[in-house]
């Protein structure tokens, strides 16, 4: 072939400057929901509120002061004191690192482990399939706060415990789904493409259906991030996540119960933090869903 | 180039072909003409190794595709597949697409060579970074025939390229088609249901009705009127 | 005599992404007798959406501006929503590409014509209605109507799917029929039959159709007259025993375009698409 193509200098940018592209008109369609955009506002506030906690503080949020015990909201104390006079406010924002450490532990740890379960699972089919699927029927089987609390019994009380035992009770949702994408891939007309080029069954597992599961574990990332908070806070309401003097938001639920009907806001502080970072969540993961899901996307 | 003989193809639970046998010599264009569930699309993909229940015989080359290993299968033979919105990866660029399989077997400077299947099939390549969903149809199936052109196979199987363009793409993608025969003396085995695609594009084809073959004629058999079969005659009528 | 269906200056527009809006539809104007009218187009030219927009049935996100849409002399602009889904299924029906997708999986066929009686006649008894839809199953020329009258859609092969949803839509017996594509999911063979039983319902009871196709040839055999669609536009209005003679190029392409049996072997004709049919904007 005598013809000579102009070829581009850096193939790579190019490639990357076509993802970018794609991202900002994705962008632009998440900024059409403005649920979504609430959802992740709130999420972008928790985040700055965990990153810039001793800053935002007012007051150290382990440091009691008997004299202030059970504070109402007031000027030096905008939220009220709890039961050893430490501030609720700056308590709070510290407990935004911890709810933040979790849900990233977790996270982080249970959607790659599923996926990957799933994606193989459902890629290579017979026995290996049916072996991860019976491991995952045996996790889902059992309530998931349940299991929970039996791990962090087993484990000891703590916050990498609780976060480790939430773990092991949330991968199986994503081995189901991605197991379920790859059924679907891994018949699609552009794997069996790749498959008659020769390609491997991990190359096609790794950068052909894996790819394709990514939304649907994305999205269900953001939901489950809401089930997580409640967990941990949940694991924390009965003494066995975050010990004290630890500022985790259910813990403080749980030492605010004793208060809660002449000191309300000792408890429900925490509890409208949490409430309103599980929305946050929930709204974005619906949005990230209108826009991600293939089966409600229509067909280009 | 390619010799099929007795194959019986069994595709969940029931057979798809039965006792088919035909072969097309290199240089040629053969046909696979029949209405859905007659088996001629079967017949490629088992070809390709797609089906695993069959027996009988394909060579391809001369290679016996039960014993030559894929990489080396995928060297001579390539498929072009009828959807265009399916056989493209929808979350790379189209140059990654066209590279991989030059990459999985490991040819030299994939990205020349891209820009090279890019510009011989009518897109140039600037295309390289556009992803399936900004392409249209026919685009995507040019991209796809590049596809399958990346690793120099010899013998192209086209399972109704066509059929999912409109009229007008199709006529363009004809042509290119009969453009790539012409200039890189490559052998097409193409299944259609369309009889005057396969007439056009086609020396000789093969009618096919419920998993077993009718008749194989020429096209000048075909424009001639020299039918056998009354069930070939039907096709012709209501084309 | 009133035309059954008049359509002056229709415009469908959808918003795209930069929240602007892509129109699809772009000023399309035509009349319908009691004939058979064929409307031609390739993907993107607002053939389907013309016709859904008469039927009412365009999704709530698309914008539609009209000059005049009348259906025997009703006034569709300002018909209610409640007197359009009267309308619907009485009056005017729709038959669909793919009966796999129109038809309901999970109820037999016999109860989806029932169901579709009933909508016209509440107060029809049971047994009637039973009787009426098995009339129209023999009607299609199903050949045993009491065994196919028990099976699921998915039981049936794709002619006769087809032809139980022609069934379905003519048996309150409507002054007009719209049939998008009816026959491109469908073999060869099986594709002449279900057009004469078409032709057989058009003809006998005297309904007007509207017969949207991307197959020019098709539709020349089969209507009275053609309209050739191009970009949201009607670029050829012509009989259909005089197609040959047509004069837009672009419908002169398409006809040049397709390969034949008998025709030549040089590279096919290809359409070069002018700006100019596409028209101003």
């Amino acid at each position: 072939m005598s013809v000579t193509p102009d070829l581009v200098a850096d193939p790579k940018r190019a490639v990357r400057a076509a993802r970018w592209a794609e991202f900002k008109i994705f962008t632009r369609r998440f900024m059409r929901n403005p649920l979504g955009v609430v959802g992740l506002v709130i999420v972008v506030l928790l985040l700055f509120c965990a990153a810039f906690a001793p800053l935002l503080a007012t007051h150290d949020p382990y440091l009691p002061s008997l004299t202030d015990r059970l504070a109402a909201p007031s000027a030096t104390y905008w939220l009220g004191a709890d039961e050893l006079g430490r501030d609720i406010y700056s308590r709070i924002l510290y407990g935004s690192q911890l709810t933040l450490l979790i849900v990233g532990l977790v996270i982080v740890t249970s959607a790659p482990i599923g996926l990957i379960i799933g994606a193989v699972s459902g890629t290579v089919g017979g026995w290996v399939d049916v072996i991860f699927m019976r491991i995952t029927d045996v996790f889902l089987a059992i309530p998931k706060l349940l299991l929970a609390l039996a791990f962090v019994a087993a484990l000891g009380p703590g916050i990498t415990n609780a976060a480790l035992a939430i773990t092991l009770t949330a991968w199986p949702p994503y081995a189901r789904l991605a197991r379920a994408e790859a059924l679907i891939v891994r018949n699609s007309d552009y794997v069996n493409a790749v498959r008659l080029a020769g390609a491997s069954e991990f190359r096609i597992i790794v950068f052909h259906v894996i790819p394709m599961c990514l939304s649907s574990v994305i999205v269900r990332m953001t939901f489950d991030m809401a089930g997580i908070i409640l967990t941990a806070a949940g694991l924390g309401f009965i003494g066995l996540g975050a010990q004290p003097p630890l500022p985790e938001w259910g813990a403080m639920i749980s030492t605010g119960r004793k208060f809660i009907f002449d000191q309300w806001w000792v408890a429900t502080v925490p509890g409208i933090a949490i409430f309103t970072v599980s929305l946050g969540f929930n709204l974005l993961g619906d949005a990230l869903r209108d826009l991600l899901d293939p089966h409600l996307r229509q067909r280009k | 180039m390619l010799s099929i003989q007795h194959l019986n193809v069994e595709f969940s639970g029931k057979l798809a072909v039965r006792d088919t046998s035909f072969s097309v010599e290199p240089g040629e264009s053969f046909g696979l003409v029949g209405e859905s569930g007659s088996g001629k699309s079967t017949i490629l993909r088992t070809v390709m190794g797609l089906n695993a229940n069959w027996n009988g015989s394909i060579s391809v080359d001369g290679l016996d595709v039960r014993k030559t290993p894929r990489k080396q299968l995928a060297k001579v033979v390539q498929m072009v597949f009828q959807d265009p919105y399916s056989s493209l990866h929808p979350r790379y660029v189209i140059g990654q697409q066209i590279a991989e399989p030059m990459k999985i077997n490991g040819i030299a400077n994939p990205e020349r060579r891209t820009a090279e299947l890019l510009e011989l099939i009518g897109l140039g390549a600037k295309f390289q970074f556009r992803f399936p969903h900004e392409l249209s149809g026919g685009q995507r199936q040019r991209v796809a025939i590049a596809r399958a052109l990346a690793l120099n196979p010899k013998l192209l199987l086209l399972d109704e390229p066509t059929s999912a363009l409109d009229v007008s793409i199709q006529a363009e993608i004809l042509n290119l088609l009969n453009r790539l025969r012409k200039e890189l003396g490559l052998t097409f085995v193409i299944v259609s249901h369309d009889l005057a695609v396969i007439s056009y594009m086609c020396e000789r084809l093969m009618v096919m009705r419920n998993a077993q073959p009718v008749e194989t004629l020429t096209r000048e058999q075909l424009r001639s009127g020299a039918i056998a079969e009354d069930y070939t005659k039907a096709l012709i009528a209501a084309a | 005599m009133s035309a059954l269906v008049e359509i002056e200056n229709l415009r469908v527009a959808f918003r795209n992404d930069d929240g602007g809006y892509n129109d699809a539809v772009r000023g399309v104007s035509l009349t319908l007798g009691r004939e058979k009218l064929g409307i031609v187009g390739e993907s993107g030219s607002g053939k389907s959406l013309t016709g859904r927009a008469l039927l009412g049935v365009l999704p709530p996100y698309a914008r539609i501006s009209v000059d005049t849409m009348a259906f025997d002399g009703i006034d569709l602009k300002s018909a209610s929503p409640k007197l359009r889904r009267s309308l619907r299924g009485g009056r005017m029906g729709m038959i669909l590409q793919d009966p796999k997708f129109s038809l309901n999986p999970v109820m037999t066929v016999g109860k989806q014509i029932v169901e579709a009686i009933r909508i016209g006649d509440r107060r029809i008894s049971g047994s009637d209605a039973r009787k009426k839809a098995l009339g129209i199953l023999e009607a299609v020329h199903i050949r045993e109507p009491e065994r196919v009258f028990s099976l699921y859609p998915h039981e049936l092969s794709g002619g006769m799917g087809q032809r139980v949803m022609i069934g379905m839509m003519v048996v309150r017996e409507p002054d007009l029929l719209i049939a998008d594509e009816p026959t491109s999911a469908l073999d060869v063979t099986v594709r002449t039959q279900v057009l004469s039983i078409l032709d057989e319902l058009v003809t006998r009871r005297g309904m007007g159709l509207i017969f949207i196709s991307h197959d020019l040839n098709l539709v020349s055999k089969f209507c009275d007259r053609v309209i050739v669609m191009y970009a949201g536009r009607i670029v050829e209005s012509i009989e259909a025993s005089r197609l040959s003679e047509a004069t837009h190029p672009y419908t002169r392409g398409l006809l040049s375009c397709l390969p034949q049996i008998d025709g030549s072997l040089e590279p096919l004709p290809v359409l070069n698409r002018d700006a100019s049919w596409a028209g101003a904007a």
